[in-house]
């Protein structure tokens, strides 16, 4: 465990001992019931968190997971199963986990506005069956029956506080680990996730089945809670205004989930108290969840800023570290490391890419340059597997990487970098070195940041400059130490002097990581700087390659980029 | 066979509502790259004033143009709350807004309704139009499809074959872009949804004595709707029309056998899932991200 996730866990646990003993030891009964709702309710914001707030999917059917698991408890118990309720909870959760892939599957290469259709769908459609099926033991007026410790109404608050608890933690340790951020990484962008070698299907698929597995333990805590359950508990308009309040409060947050609970439970309360209707409540929740999608920011990142604000500003400075502490490189054979032949991408009737034929040596910078709209983009979205299909021959390492989707390309040690910023603003830097790189040590990614003067570990990525972010994407791929790194104008928008900084470093990649590097860059000073060996496009074309003293000196390639003939440069 | 023919043609106007619903929000999705939620929601409630009207005393065909009209009202306020403060929001957030807003119309609906009471829905087009094989077809149901088909149309023409159906078509995604050319984008978008509201709150007023009318059993109706919108993958209306009537005529079959006729509100869900799997056979990705 991460000393920040232990940080936030100790965090939790302590608040949660020191509320629930306030809690249970000092409010009346009543009270104590209605914070046990909270939590149940908190419980299912959780769940409901992961997928709409840490993956950005519109999920409208989480009362019907919970459904599922409330469901089972009651058959668990109707057929006598042994284990008692915290068994038949936690079997409820794993009833719901299939349900949940099951919907997450349609969703898998299409955005989220799909998925919302599909869960609003699925909800009506569970309605109808729940309605029909009628709760196991509700005709029989059979309870679910709490377990001995816990039966009394404080007990059975510690029993949920106890499943909330470890949930959180649960939550807090995933959400600081590769699959969390790769899960904020495929919200921000798929195709920067795929580049990291992420699989967007694993990404989107864990975070439904888990997101289901919790809502389902919140069922079945709602069912012990209650003894009898009726479809009304878990139909679709429970589902769409616990979507509101997770969008307006910030269920991904430990805090946001909490104070979720609070208003969907103590909001109708007061209005009863006040002999008001008590369904104004989702017409606050919805004012809430439209006021949070226009600023952007819900309450927990309010709270979290205002926070933040009150807080002394430390100085954060750029990471410093030995150079020894950088990750050791990986020996490659000699011979190419990168080799395409004969590569054709078309678009329509339009030739993208004609024949382009590039071999990047093993320990080498080679600089593949063109004026815009030459086809460089176009040529490493179809190296790196962006596109759907291309002709000629792609191999890595005599390897060849045809019919491979991107992830598994980087996994096979092809990286790239985009031209524009594609980092998921939430993560840290830390964590960004993490999703790019696999087991990456606390010491080699204090190294490898000091080394292209990215800040600190801990710096969130928001607030690092556009500049920054592009050494940090350069960060990412090397940290990998991947066979061939490709560097899409790691140079744009940087000023003289950085770029030449960039220069020295990206000419230190070879010997430093191991890795080959193919530089597109418009910045031709850096080209001449670092690069071994030149490739020169035009309209899709290879017009001129070999050294680049040798290849800047041509008439066409002049004539490409400056767009005069050749007599005119002579004269 | 017949029997089943009897419930498949019981069926055409929900069908027609579905398609007339689903071609709506093909419509929105086109012209303001939004995929409303509340369509149906839009439409129930100008059904509802027409429903307080009539119930008051009203004379019903004045009250069934004051329904329209404020169906028109309500879904140029939600268009209003959409141009004017998500314009440029991504697809994905201005669906979840209209996700919100939906939570929002129906519990006011639910409360200024009486939430489950029972209404007293006039019949507006009561009786069979004509016979056919020997099965009645209601003129409710040809009125639906008809209108339907009467918007699918329209719509065609209005984006292939005119010059703002073109522009708007191409800066659907970007207001700012459309403004630039001197289109005015805010006026036209509460124009649409004024349209569609108008419309899809005459669909409604059709289809609600069929149902039981309450506020939340037809704000709902956004479900099929939807899952037709899908059949035409958000983008044809000849085939969302296609999609709404097969829905329908799927519902009107499904509710004569037994088994299953408990269960045929799950059939939008099928037809979503199929749908949805059908067309992700080939990876692509997230646009320009």
């Amino acid at each position: 465990m991460k000393r920040a996730s232990l940080k936030a866990s100790l965090v939790v646990v302590i608040a949660a001992i020191v509320l629930g003993g306030v809690i249970a030891g000092l409010l009346p009964s009543y009270w104590v019931f209605l914070s046990t709702s909270v939590l149940i309710t908190g419980v299912a914001l959780q769940s409901l968190g992961l997928v709409a707030g840490r993956t950005g999917m519109i999920a409208l059917c989480q009362m019907s997971f919970a459904g599922v698991g409330a469901w089972t408890v009651g058959y668990l118990n109707l057929a006598e199963a042994p284990g008692g309720l915290a068994v038949w909870i936690l079997i409820g959760g794993l009833a719901a986990v299939p349900l949940g892939v099951a919907i997450g599957l349609p969703a898998l290469r299409l955005r989220g506005i799909n998925l919302a259709i599909v869960t609003l769908s699925f909800a009506t459609a569970f309605d109808t069956i729940l309605a029909t099926m009628t709760y196991p033991g509700q005709t029989d007026f059979l309870q679910v029956p709490r377990p001995e410790l816990f039966d009394s109404d404080e007990g059975y608050f510690v029993f949920v506080l106890l499943f909330y608890v470890v949930i959180a933690v649960a939550l807090e340790v995933l959400s600081r680990s590769r699959l969390g951020a790769s899960w904020l990484a495929v919200r921000h962008s798929e195709r920067a996730a795929a580049a990291h070698g992420v699989s967007i299907a694993t990404a989107k698929l864990s975070a439904f089945a888990i997101s289901a597995f919790v809502a389902g333990i919140s069922g079945g805590l709602l069912a012990g809670y209650l003894g009898t359950l009726v479809s009304e508990n878990f139909s679709m308009m429970q589902s769409l205004s616990l979507y509101a309040v997770a969008v307006m409060t910030g269920a991904h947050f430990a805090e946001g989930a909490i104070i979720g609970g609070l208003l969907v439970v103590m909001f109708p309360e007061i209005l009863r108290r006040l002999d008001l209707p008590q369904d104004i409540g989702n017409v606050l929740f919805a004012i809430g969840a439209t006021q949070a999608l226009s600023t952007g920011e819900t309450m927990s990142e309010t709270f979290r800023r205002q926070v933040r604000k009150l807080m002394p500003a430390r100085v954060k400075a750029a990471a410093s570290a030995l150079a020894s502490d950088l990750p050791a490189p990986v020996s490659r054979a000699a011979g190419p490391a990168l080799s395409i032949e004969n590569l054709t991408v078309r678009y329509g009737s339009v030739v993208a890419l004609d024949g382009v034929s590039l071999t990047v040596a093993a320990g080498t910078v080679a600089g593949l340059i063109g004026p815009n709209g030459a086809g460089k983009s176009t040529f490493i979205d179809a190296v790196a597997g962006f596109l759907s299909s291309y002709e000629g021959s792609i191999s890595l390492g005599g390897k060849p990487l045809e019919g491979m989707p991107a992830h598994q390309r980087a996994r096979a040690g092809l990286r790239r970098t985009w031209q524009t910023n594609r980092i998921a603003p939430e993560l840290t830097v830390g964590g960004y070195l993490a999703l790019a790189a696999k087991g990456l040590s606390a010491s080699e990614t204090k190294a490898i940041l000091g080394w292209l003067d990215c800040p600190d570990p801990d710096t969130l990525v928001v607030s690092v400059d556009a500049g920054t972010r592009r050494l940090l994407d350069v960060a990412g791929v090397v940290a990998a130490r991947p066979a061939v790194v490709l560097l899409d104008e790691p140079a744009a928008g940087q000023s003289h002097e950085e770029s030449v900084r960039l220069g020295q470093r990206i000419a230190e990649i070879p010997k430093l990581f191991g890795s080959a590097v193919l530089l597109v860059e418009h910045d031709m000073d850096l080209v001449r700087a670092v690069c071994s060996e030149v490739t020169v496009l035009d309209f899709g074309r290879v017009i001129a390659s070999g050294p680049p003293a040798k290849v800047l000196d041509q008439g066409s390639v002049k004539k490409a980029y400056l767009g005069i003939e050749e007599e005119s440069v002579a004269a | 066979m017949n029997a089943l023919l009897t419930s498949a043609v019981a069926g055409l106007t929900a069908g027609g509502t579905y398609a007339l619903l689903g071609v709506c929000a093909v419509f929105t999705y086109r012209l303001v790259a939004v995929v409303n939620f509340t369509g149906a929601a839009i439409g129930t409630a100008g059904t509802f004033v027409l429903i307080a009207l009539y119930e008051a005393g009203f004379p019903l065909w004045p009250s069934v143009l004051a329904g329209i009209a404020a169906g028109t009202v309500v879904g140029v306020a939600i268009g209003f709350i959409m141009t004017r403060w998500f314009g440029e929001a991504s697809a994905s957030t201005k669906a979840a807004v209209t996700v919100a807003l939906l939570v929002g119309i129906i519990a006011i609906g639910l409360r200024l309704t009486g939430g489950q009471h029972p209404h007293n829905m006039p019949e507006l087009f009561p009786g069979s139009a004509f016979r056919m094989a020997g099965v009645e077809v209601t003129i409710a149901s040809v009125l639906t499809i008809g209108l339907a088909a009467l918007f699918t149309i329209l719509a065609d023409l209005f984006l292939n074959n005119t010059k703002v159906g073109l522009n708007l078509r191409a800066l659907a995604d970007r207001p700012m872009a459309a403004e630039l050319l001197g289109i005015r984008v805010q006026m036209l978008s509460l124009l649409v949804w004024g349209m569609t509201g108008a419309f899809t709150t005459f669909a409604l007023m059709i289809i609600a004595p069929q149902r039981s009318p309450n506020f939340m059993t037809l704000s709902l109706l956004v479900v099929p709707a939807l899952a037709a919108a899908l059949v035409g993958l958000f983008r044809s209306f000849w085939r969302t029309l296609a999609g709404g009537i097969g829905l329908g005529l799927v519902e009107g079959m499904a509710s004569s056998v037994d088994s299953v006729s408990q269960y045929r509100s799950a059939i939008p869900f099928l037809v979503v899932l199929a749908v949805l799997l059908w067309s992700q056979r080939e990876a692509r990705w997230d646009e320009a991200r």
